[in-house]
């Protein structure tokens, strides 16, 4: 028989109680290393830029100082941010959670994903970890891009989410 | 019109080198001037006359462009299949396009007056993932246009098989007569952008322009009128008027062009405006494609009570993407309501989009602090220190700023709101006018809930629905209620058993 019961909007499934699972623990040194290759790079070039071009002491001081902050800063940076991310993949949709100061949780349902795809650069690999970005329509660049997972998790994500994209299709 | 091929393969009518030329010419105005280089590099160094040099330069420039398009129409190629239409263009860079009926989202149809004398149209499919004008059959006949339009529309599962001419007025949902252009042409801001890019111009022909006064001046002394500075500020301000009154007159006349007896009908499910003075435009999209409905009113059509309604399809896709957008130009916000009634049912539509209507509910108060600190307090504050010592005490007039920027906040957050019911959700926002947004919960492609500590701290947070045709901000409601419309949004569209687009 025909049934059509009411939906309490409290009795849908939320997002609090949700067990999230953590980004790869190599994330933090990938991000870190790769910052220090940017740091190391402009310092040389300050440095160079300070001797050939005889410039006053304290004026590559300020930018030498302020880069030492931000290197601070940035070098820190992954501790905090990177425990704050998170994703849950849940049978009908994947969240995604992120931010430290401006936190945003992301949904996306399966029958919504076009294409999924998983990328490395070579300091990725050398850390074992991969991006996987998943594609809606009307996004370009990936519109949920979940970076720093273990490269195994990464293509096991990705095939679980394309199984999930086909049963979808084969549901509607 | 069309020439068969043993193969499948047809050309179009000869007239088609028509649409080429135009074409062409489009392209080279926007962005292929530098391939005229070797050309122009010629003229220069020919030696002759300085007219004899724009009369070979215009000479070859038409040769060059008929050559390209009798070319291009050579090459031009096209296949009807049962699911597809297959193109195959291009003289140098081949190209063979396969669009798929089911992928179509429109179909639009173009008629400059050469062709509608012919009897010819330039049909323009509208695809998702395409970019320019890649998908366009030119110089075809009427009647091959609407058989094609039935075809795809049949495959497409549109139900639109009724028809068998372009244009019926058996049930148009809206006719715009010649004072609806001009509300049009009133209400287009291009004319404002105009006059604003137009500025630096007038000031590097202010000089002529005070010459002219100068010469005015003395000439209406000599009759024994002694003209001052109000008069001088009266006629610039003359000037500026008769520029304004110019420019408004083009905007009409614009929109007399490309909106002449426009009609806007619905054939089940598929909803088709036709206009335009000298080509007429005929554009059509199914009622499915449809992701987001927009009405939007500025301070000039505010005054004359009017609005502007448009229907969003999905955005192609690549690195430029474009938007898809069925404009209806001019209309009331009671007819507005009847139209999307007419277009959302059988299963939503009963909503008010008319940003005045009553049951909008109000973001948070709380929106208007981070604007008032981040846009006014904090740069007047800043501003007012760092001039302090050129300004002396008359700094502080940069903290009138704050109250300034205060005003138009609050005037942000009135117009702030949304509204919903058990399908589709509608945006109201503005500025100095309003803006409403309504889309179908069930269309919704990703759904993020975003909280500052600000907003944590209150419960706040902001509800941002990403649609295929871009994405719809809820700033500063209730955490509880984003969450509770996050949820029920993912599932309506688990439960939904037709398609989004």
């Amino acid at each position: 028989m025909f049934q059509n019961p009411e939906i309490a909007l409290h009795e849908l499934p939320g997002t609090d109680q949700l067990r999230w699972q953590n980004l790869h623990p190599n994330y933090k040194r990938r991000l870190r290393v790769q910052r220090i290759i940017v740091i190391l790079a402009i310092s040389v070039i300050v440095s160079v830029a300070k001797f050939t071009l005889d410039a006053p002491t304290l004026v590559t001081a300020l930018p030498l100082a302020l880069l030492a902050i931000t290197a601070t800063v940035l070098l820190v940076w992954p501790a905090v941010s990177v425990p704050r991310r998170g994703y849950v993949m849940r049978d009908k949709d994947i969240v995604f959670r992120s931010g430290v100061f401006w936190r945003s949780v992301t949904a996306i349902p399966f029958n919504r994903i076009q294409h999924v795809e998983t990328s490395s650069t070579p300091l990725d690999r050398k850390f074992k970890i991969a991006t996987l970005k998943l594609f809606t329509a009307g996004g370009t660049k990936g519109d949920l891009k979940i970076d720093g997972l273990g490269k195994d998790i990464a293509e096991q994500l990705r095939v679980f989410i394309l199984k999930k994209i086909g049963s979808s299709i084969e549901n509607t | 019109m069309k020439t068969p091929d043993p193969s499948g393969w047809h050309r179009t009518s000869p007239f088609a080198i028509l649409f080429f030329i135009g074409r062409i010419s489009r392209n080279i105005a926007k962005n292929a001037w530098q391939s005229l280089a070797p050309f122009i590099a010629f003229l220069f160094a020919y030696q002759g006359e300085l007219v004899n040099k724009l009369l070979i330069g215009g000479a070859g420039f038409v040769i060059i462009l008929t050559t390209a398009s009798i070319l291009s129409y050579w090459f031009f190629r096209y296949r009807i299949l049962t699911d597809s239409v297959l193109i195959r263009q291009g003289v140098i860079n081949k190209k063979q396009l396969d669009i798929k009926f089911e992928r179509i989202q429109g179909i639009n149809i173009e008629q400059n007056v050469i062709y509608r004398y012919l009897g010819l149209v330039t049909l323009n499919f509208d695809t998702a993932g395409s970019i320019g004008n890649e998908g366009n059959l030119p110089a075809v006949t009427q009647t091959f246009a609407d058989s094609l339009r039935l075809q795809i529309n049949g495959n497409s599962g549109t139900g639109d098989t009724s028809r068998t001419s372009s244009v019926t007025t058996s049930n148009a949902l809206l006719r715009l007569t010649w004072h609806d252009m001009i509300r049009i042409g009133l209400t287009d801001r291009r004319a404002l952008i105009l006059f604003a890019f137009a500025g630096p111009f007038f000031e590097r022909i202010s000089d002529d322009v005070e010459q002219i006064i100068i010469e005015w001046v003395e000439i209406a002394a000599g009759f024994g009128l002694h003209l001052d500075a109000s008069n001088a500020v009266s006629i610039a301000v003359l000037i500026v008027m008769v520029i304004v009154i110019i420019l408004v007159v083009i905007s009409i006349a614009a929109a007399f062009l490309r909106f002449y007896n426009f009609e806007l009908t619905l054939d089940h499910n598929t909803l088709r405006s036709v206009g335009g003075l000298f080509t007429r435009h005929e554009h059509s999209m199914n009622l499915g494609k449809i992701q987001t409905l927009r009405l939007q009113q500025g301070i000039v059509q505010a005054l004359l009570g009017r609005h502007r309604m448009t229907a969003h399809q999905a955005m192609s896709g690549g690195r430029q993407r474009t938007k898809k957008v069925f404009d209806i130009p001019v209309v009331t916000a009671e007819l507005a309501d009847q139209l999307r009634k007419r277009l959302l049912a059988p299963e939503s539509g009963n909503l008010s989009q008319d940003p005045k209507s009553a049951p909008f509910v109000s973001v948070s108060p709380y929106y208007m602090r981070s604007g008032i600190l981040f846009l006014g307090l904090l740069p007047a504050l800043i501003a007012t220190i760092a001039l302090a010592p050129q300004l002396g005490i008359y700094s502080l007039l940069i903290l009138l700023w704050v109250p300034a920027v205060a005003l138009l906040t609050f005037r942000k957050w009135r117009r702030a709101g949304y509204l919903h019911d058990d399908n589709e959700i509608i945006r109201r926002s503005g500025l100095f006018g309003y803006r409403t947004v309504g889309l179908l919960f069930r269309k919704a492609q990703r759904v993020t809930i975003t909280q500052s500590r600000y907003q944590r701290r209150k419960s706040l947070a902001s509800l941002r629905i990403h649609m295929a045709s871009g994405s719809v901000r809820i700033p500063y409601i209730d955490h509880t209620v984003a969450t509770q419309l996050r949820n029920y949004m993912l599932y309506k569209i688990e439960v939904s058993q037709q398609a989004w687009h």
